[in-house]
């Protein structure tokens, strides 16, 4: 079941874009600053602190397939938890945390459903932490531009043409783990 | 009897990969929320090594960390802290409050499992 947010419309004056791509992500508590991106089979969580007025956007993909279970997943919870913490550095609440998700389509077919994994990961994750997913647009076969108002939670979305680029990256999703974003994951320090 | 790990996070899925990870190596696993929560499990079940996360609601990894210390049955219990943090002053930060070392999230089960084994022996 999929919302219907608002089409997407010019940049008010005074507004600055800010662009996630894909293994990144963005916490903002500037007024004035709008998060953009676009996604094919990846996932957009949008969070946002409505009190605090502090929100963020990540951007992930699972790496390789189902069947590597708790190697993909770590990943998707790391991205999970890097947006959540950067918003509870910038004084946002975890309890008044709220969330949309966006993405998760298949875009080449004949590719397996990475989409609805990731899609599905997302909502479980939101699920058992606890914070309320209030929107969604999970899911169909077109590519997404999504644009996150991190104040006060307001998305707008447009259903795109699945582009030569979406493609070429949809085709190189590698079968092996993600690089994650911090060259330090991973590692051991005993002090 | 196996060793007792205790997982102090604000995560349920971390906890959850946590528990997976060490149960499957043979530990027994205590779990905390947050680090009051934790300091309550470290009262109840005096475990051999302590993995905690730092950045959680009610009280943070470093407030559990030096609030244990000054405990002296847990003066010389390892302590991890794992995390997605990596700076170098947020782990002095944490050698300086007692912490025995750092992972940076997200882990390698066997990476993690090796570390905690060395700490428990």
């Amino acid at each position: 079941m999929t919302t219907s947010p608002s089409p997407i419309a010019p940049p008010a004056p005074r507004e600055r874009m800010l662009h996630v791509v894909q293994g990144e992500y963005a916490v903002v508590s500037e007024p004035g600053v709008v998060l953009t991106t676009i996604l094919g089979s990846c996932v957009a969580t949008c969070m946002w602190d409505p009190v605090a007025e502090v929100g963020g956007m990540n951007h992930f993909l699972l790496p390789g397939d189902a069947s590597n279970g708790g190697e993909s997943l770590k990943y998707g919870v790391n991205s999970m938890e890097l947006l959540i913490n950067g918003m509870l550095q910038r004084g946002a609440v975890r309890r008044r945390m709220q969330a949309k998700l966006f993405g998760g389509a298949r875009v080449v077919p004949g590719l397996s459903d990475v989409g609805a994994q990731n899609a599905a990961f997302a909502l479980d994750f939101l699920r058992l932490e606890c914070i309320p997913c209030v929107g969604q647009s999970l899911g169909g076969d077109q590519a997404r531009r999504i644009r996150f108002w991190p104040a006060t939670g307001r998305v707008a979305q447009m259903l795109v043409e699945t582009t030569e680029t979406i493609l070429e990256v949809e085709r190189k999703r590698p079968a092996a783990a993600i690089r994650p974003q911090d060259p330090a994951a991973g590692s051991v320090e005993l002090f | 009897m196996g060793k007792t790990v205790l997982t102090i996070d604000d995560s349920r899925m971390m906890r959850e990969m946590l528990l997976m990870v060490l149960q499957g190596a043979g530990f027994n696993v205590v779990q905390a929320e947050d680090g009051k929560q934790g300091l309550d499990a470290l009262s109840r079940t005096n475990p051999d090594v302590i993995i905690t996360d730092i950045n959680m609601p009610v009280m943070d990894g470093y407030g559990f960390i030096e609030n244990a210390r000054m405990d002296a049955r847990y003066r010389s219990t390892p302590i991890l802290v794992l995390s997605t943090e990596s700076s170098p002053e947020k782990k002095q930060r944490a050698r300086q409050a007692g912490a025995t070392g750092w992972i940076v999230k997200p882990f390698q089960a066997e990476s993690l499992l090796e570390v905690v084994r060395r700490v428990s022996a």
